[in-house]
């Protein structure tokens, strides 16, 4: 495993920078602070990776067995187009997410987790300066119709919460329980990115992953582990972290995770192009699967803790009991465990978008009725939100037969400038005024 | 990415191994302590996460191994591999589950220029002891030395 370091030229470095010192006021502490919460891990820096020594030949689809692509213009222009539209959507949710932590990072109870949400942002920052790499590193101007890489880069660092590409970065966080579920949730639709575009037919791409993919892993932990202790706090009696808040927030990002595969019928053109190994619902499947472990392996850390007495085999047994039967154990009902929403539940977009459907899978025939139901599953502080209203609004016209499901899903945010009140919206041509010095990737 | 597996598979360990990790250490401890895996699974998968691995049978994770790449400690410039811990659970033993796990890691140790693997082991404990001799260890100049205080 070989990787090399690369900076950005210059104005895009301090662009990434001046960004950074808007939305990431910790990272100095962060840095000062490196060697007590990370002791020998190697420091961070703020470049692009590139794994060196990966498959030459592309793995899956209509050209493989073929030399992979290593310039947009070797593609189709076709081909060149859905990456291009791929490589944008990922930077927009790398640095989206660090906008969302940003809003919450401070009201973590625990140090630890506040410094290892703090370097899961830093090295989301890295990711999105990974793909500005990949914007920059070469000439796409035949597919962006005429958009220079200067233009996607600010068009990105102006973009905040509610106008990135993906819904799941367009919701604000209500507490720093959204943090941890975030990072347990969806960053691991990011791993499941990452790994199917490891055999991307366009090696820069593919030779990106590997660097993520072994940050992303921390990532995930960072929401895992805190779960498990807050189970165990919530199992003594802690009334400050209880299974029902974190199940709340479960309900909220699980619906946004599933749709960041895309529609459940598609995918087809990511392998016939050569860009991914599955397909949306075989990846989303197994996301599913893979969830339906964690959300287990909380509840036994929980059921521990309350009766600490029972081996791990009486634990499992008493799961599997609760699973069954739905019923109760010694005054632990089913209901209070944590559970995977059903996959359809609150969701706008894909195969079951804009339909009545509960967290356990039942069916709901009334809007009313429906709110009703989202608002006992839902975070409180998530009620009021301008992203649930207008939701509840489309999903009104929807059932009234007033808007159809597909021109709902298009109602979502597309990828385009917006003015902010930061001066970021300006990033790379303000930046470009300051005193030159050297870039100096850490 | 979890796939239906049947049979014996080696992979690299992930945040969701946790507790079974936790539960084969307590079956052969005898010590339930989720606090101290958290920590130490938390520092392997942050400082590099393709090295530690897990043993599965038919699904189900029944042995781990943690390391990690180390240079520059204790005067060794030289890359080295280290592993920390192992367990099997008692009753997947004798499958050669272990030798799996280190050949896996000696695998990636190599490919990130190692030239040499290190561990620590206490020689009172004969099945430790035992399955290290059998997989090639062999006592080393640099000697773990200690002063009570």
């Amino acid at each position: 495993m070989k990787v090399e370091n690369l900076p950005l030229e210059k104005k895009y470095h301090d662009a990434v920078e001046h960004w950074r010192r808007h939305w990431m006021p910790d990272y100095d502490t962060l840095l000062d602070q490196w060697e007590q919460y990370f002791p020998k891990d190697e420091r961070f820096c703020l470049c692009a990776k590139l794994e060196l020594g990966t498959p030459e030949r592309i793995q899956v689809g209509d050209h493989q067995g073929e030399p992979k692509r290593s310039k947009p213009d070797e593609l189709t222009e076709e081909e060149a187009k859905h990456l291009l539209a791929i490589i944008r959507a990922q930077a927009s949710t790398e640095f989206g997410s660090i906008q969302q932590h940003a809003g919450t990072l401070e009201r973590a109870q625990d140090d630890e987790d506040r410094f290892w949400v703090m370097r899961v942002m830093a090295e989301e920052l890295r990711h999105g300066y990974q793909m500005f790499h990949l914007l920059l590193s070469q000439d796409w101007s035949h597919v962006s119709g005429g958009v220079k890489g200067v233009e996607m880069v600010e068009e990105i660092l102006s973009m905040q919460t509610g106008s990135h590409v993906l819904d799941a970065f367009n919701v604000e966080y209500d507490s720093f329980v959204d943090n941890i579920c975030f990072a347990a949730i969806i960053d691991r639709v990011g791993k499941y990115q990452l790994t199917m575009q490891k055999v991307c037919a366009y090696k820069p791409f593919a030779d990106s992953m590997p660097p993520m993919l072994r940050e992303e892993a921390f990532h995930l932990a960072a929401g895992v582990i805190p779960l498990r202790r807050w189970a165990q706090r919530a199992a003594k009696g802690d009334p400050f972290i209880t299974l029902s808040v974190i199940q709340k927030s479960i309900n909220k990002w699980f619906p946004r995770g599933l749709e960041m595969f895309g529609d459940e019928r598609g995918g087809d053109t990511n392998v016939k192009f050569g860009f991914k190994d599955m397909k949306n619902r075989e990846a989303q499947d197994l996301y599913i699967e893979e969830l339906a472990r964690m959300v287990r392996d909380i509840n036994a850390r929980y059921l521990r803790g309350r009766f600490p007495e029972y081996s791990p085999e009486k634990v499992d047994l008493v799961l599997d009991e609760l699973e069954r039967s739905r019923g109760k154990h010694d005054g632990v009902q089913h209901a209070d465990l944590l559970r995977l929403p059903d996959r359809r539940f609150f969701r706008r977009k894909g195969e079951p978008a804009w339909t009545l459907v509960g967290v356990n899978g039942e069916s709901f025939t009334g809007v009313d009725e429906y709110q009703e139901h989202l608002a006992r599953q839902l975070p409180e502080a998530y009620l009021t939100t301008r992203d649930l209203r207008m939701y509840a609004e489309t999903l009104r016209r929807v059932v009234a037969g007033e808007l159809s499901v597909a021109d709902a899903i298009k109602k979502m945010p597309r990828l385009k400038r917006v003015g902010g009140t930061c001066p970021c919206s300006r990033a790379v041509r303000w930046v470009l005024e300051e005193p030159e010095t050297a870039p100096s990737p850490r | 990415m979890p796939r239906v597996a049947t049979g014996t598979r080696i992979r690299p360990l992930d945040e969701l191994d946790l507790g079974r990790v936790v539960q084969i250490d307590e079956r052969i401890t005898g010590i339930y302590r989720p606090e101290v895996w958290e920590q130490r699974v938390g520092y392997y998968l942050r400082r590099d996460p393709e090295a530690s691995q897990v043993a599965e049978v038919d699904g189900k994770v029944v042995g781990f191994m943690l390391g990690d790449l180390r240079a520059g400690e204790f005067g060794l410039e030289e890359p080295s591999g280290w592993i920390e811990r192992f367990g099997i659970d008692p009753d997947y033993r004798g499958r050669d589950l272990g030798k799996q796990m280190f050949e896996a890691l000696c695998r990636h140790f190599k490919d990130q220029g190692a030239v040499v693997i290190r561990t620590l082991a206490d020689r009172k404990d004969a099945g430790v002891a035992g399955f290290l001799d059998a997989l090639g260890f062999e006592p080393s100049a640099l000697q773990a030395l200690e002063k009570r205080l």
